[in-house]
């Protein structure tokens, strides 16, 4: 693991996508003869800064289509900012939606490894954290099952052990807990909490829960149109998004 | 310095991650039906039987002495490996697309997983083929390895094809449909079910530009132990080099926006 402190910095970062509307040649060829573009551009954020520091763990608050995940992206390093820079220091370990990621005809014990090896660990580091992988995610019986005959709940609780358990100091948290019952709901959050208290590491969290955000964030952002409205206590975050 | 850092970055850092996804590729396909993986060796041989059919027993093409199954499978299954490969490569990137919008990692590991996966069951599909030597009794020369040189050139130039290839079908899913075309065609303007003396002189300039005639035919001298052209197989060198460096250079420029498009 890195010495450096984990740390996220966006300076008056703008985001455009480009919306290809054809995907294949019957829609391209007609619309490139009527004289269309080939893509829409779609304005994301046009100025957004903040910075994120060592032991923080922020909410992003907004409604869907606001830019939630694109900041995710944006972290991860999976997307470019149009203008602007973004500094992401420390290993960053994304909870990668149910499923992602694993092969449903191999068993739960083979995709361990091969989720853990997609999240940048090598064969030494899932090593140390197997067991640990096993017992929290509650599947030793059906660990040499093919997962497609598991329950999402076991997905999920598989996806999210093996997520928590990569040695990274950003963790990101897209909309996971969703998810699963509530006493594994608990369970990660508890995990997620002694991050938190170890103070060393960074945790980026987008959840619809104001519960969550509230018990588990000290800091929120509020975008709305393309633009952060509120950099605050997630109480006051919430407070707005409610009145916007 | 720099650029061979990253070029190499699949093969050092990430090195596990390619292992692990080559080993889903390969595990995947034995997983999923009941013989599995003997597909691997079932397809060009009953593929095999029905060109031996009709190129042998009904059009009687000259091989120059060489049992036509052998002269055949010799192109043939290097030539499927070209085949799987470039299908599968093309859809590599849209069919991990949840991964390419979650995860960095370097993106050229899906086409190199495809490519290597494909290179293992080229290696056990080329067991049959050696069963078929000793069933029609072709003597093995020397020149036998030679075949392992040419066919890393032609990992060279498949490698480099699925780069464009799997960049292309994820601005536009008509390129898989494309590249099943391209192969059929391809197929034919290669002397795979055919010799090459069969190739009418004035043509044959044109023919020749095409990367796989100098490998095809490179395989089989070096199998028959039949007289190499060693021009053509430096040009299939130098076009498959060509290939692999624009097609990673496509690729890197394009990887930024995968994300954004897929």
């Amino acid at each position: 693991m890195t010495n450096l402190k984990p740390r996220i910095e966006f300076k008056h970062v703008a985001k455009e996508f480009f919306l290809q509307d054809d995907k294949t040649f019957k829609e391209l060829i007609p619309s490139l003869i009527a004289g269309k573009a080939w893509a829409k551009k779609h304005i994301v954020f046009n100025d957004l800064s903040f910075t994120v520091k060592t032991g923080e763990s922020i909410g992003i608050v907004g409604d869907n289509g606001a830019g939630k995940s694109t900041i995710m992206k944006l972290i991860a390093g999976v997307t470019y900012p149009t203008t602007g820079s973004i500094k992401a220091v420390g290993k960053i370990a994304p909870l990668i939606e149910l499923g992602a990621g694993f092969h449903y005809e191999l068993s739960g014990y083979e995709n361990i490894f091969l989720n853990a090896a997609i999240l940048g660990m090598h064969k030494s580091e899932i090593d140390i954290v197997l067991q640990d992988i096993i017992d929290f995610s509650e599947i030793t019986e059906f660990l040499h099952t093919p997962i497609k005959r598991y329950s999402t709940g076991m997905l999920m609780r598989l996806a999210f052990s093996i997520a928590i358990h990569a040695p990274a100091d950003i963790y990101l948290i897209d909309e996971v807990l969703a998810v699963g019952d509530r006493k594994f709901q608990k369970k990660c959050l508890k995990r997620l909490k002694e991050f938190k208290n170890h103070k060393d590491k960074i945790i980026v969290f987008i959840s619809h829960s104001q519960k969550d955000v509230k018990e588990f964030c000290d800091r929120a952002i509020l975008l709305d149109n393309g633009k952060m409205v509120l950099d605050g206590t997630p109480a006051d975050v919430f407070e707005k998004y409610n009145s916007l | 310095m720099r650029l061979i850092k990253k070029l190499i970055l699949p093969f050092t850092s990430h090195k596990y991650l390619l292992y692990q996804l080559t080993q889903r590729e390969i595990k995947a396909r034995y997983k999923q039906s009941f013989i599995g993986y003997a597909w691997v060796m079932l397809n060009p041989l009953a593929q095999m039987m029905v060109y031996t059919f009709v190129f042998s027993v009904v059009f009687r093409f000259p091989t120059g002495g060489i049992p036509y199954p052998v002269f055949l499978f010799a192109a043939l299954l290097p030539w499927t490996t070209l085949q799987v490969t470039l299908n599968t490569a093309t859809q590599s990137l849209v069919s991990n697309a949840i991964l390419l919008k979650k995860v960095w990692f370097p993106r050229e590991i899906i086409p190199y997983s495809v490519v290597i996966s494909k290179m293992i069951d080229f290696v056990f599909s080329s067991f049959v083929f050696f069963g078929l030597m000793l069933f029609y009794q072709v003597p093995l020369s020397k020149t036998t390895l030679l075949f392992i040189p040419l066919f890393l050139i032609q990992v060279v130039l498949m490698t480099g094809m699925s780069f464009f290839l799997s960049t292309f079908n994820l601005f536009y899913r008509d390129i898989q449909y494309l590249t099943n075309l391209l192969l059929m065609v391809w197929m034919y303007m290669t002397p795979v079910v055919y010799p090459m003396s069969l190739v009418p002189d004035r043509f044959i300039f044109i023919y020749k530009l095409n990367p796989m005639v100098g490998l095809i035919e490179g395989y089989r001298a070096a199998l028959f132990s039949l007289p190499f052209e060693p021009s053509l197989i430096f040009q299939s060198l130098f076009v498959s080099i060509f290939i692999f460096i624009t097609g990673y250079f496509t690729f890197k420029k394009s990887e930024k926006v995968f994300a954004d498009i897929v």
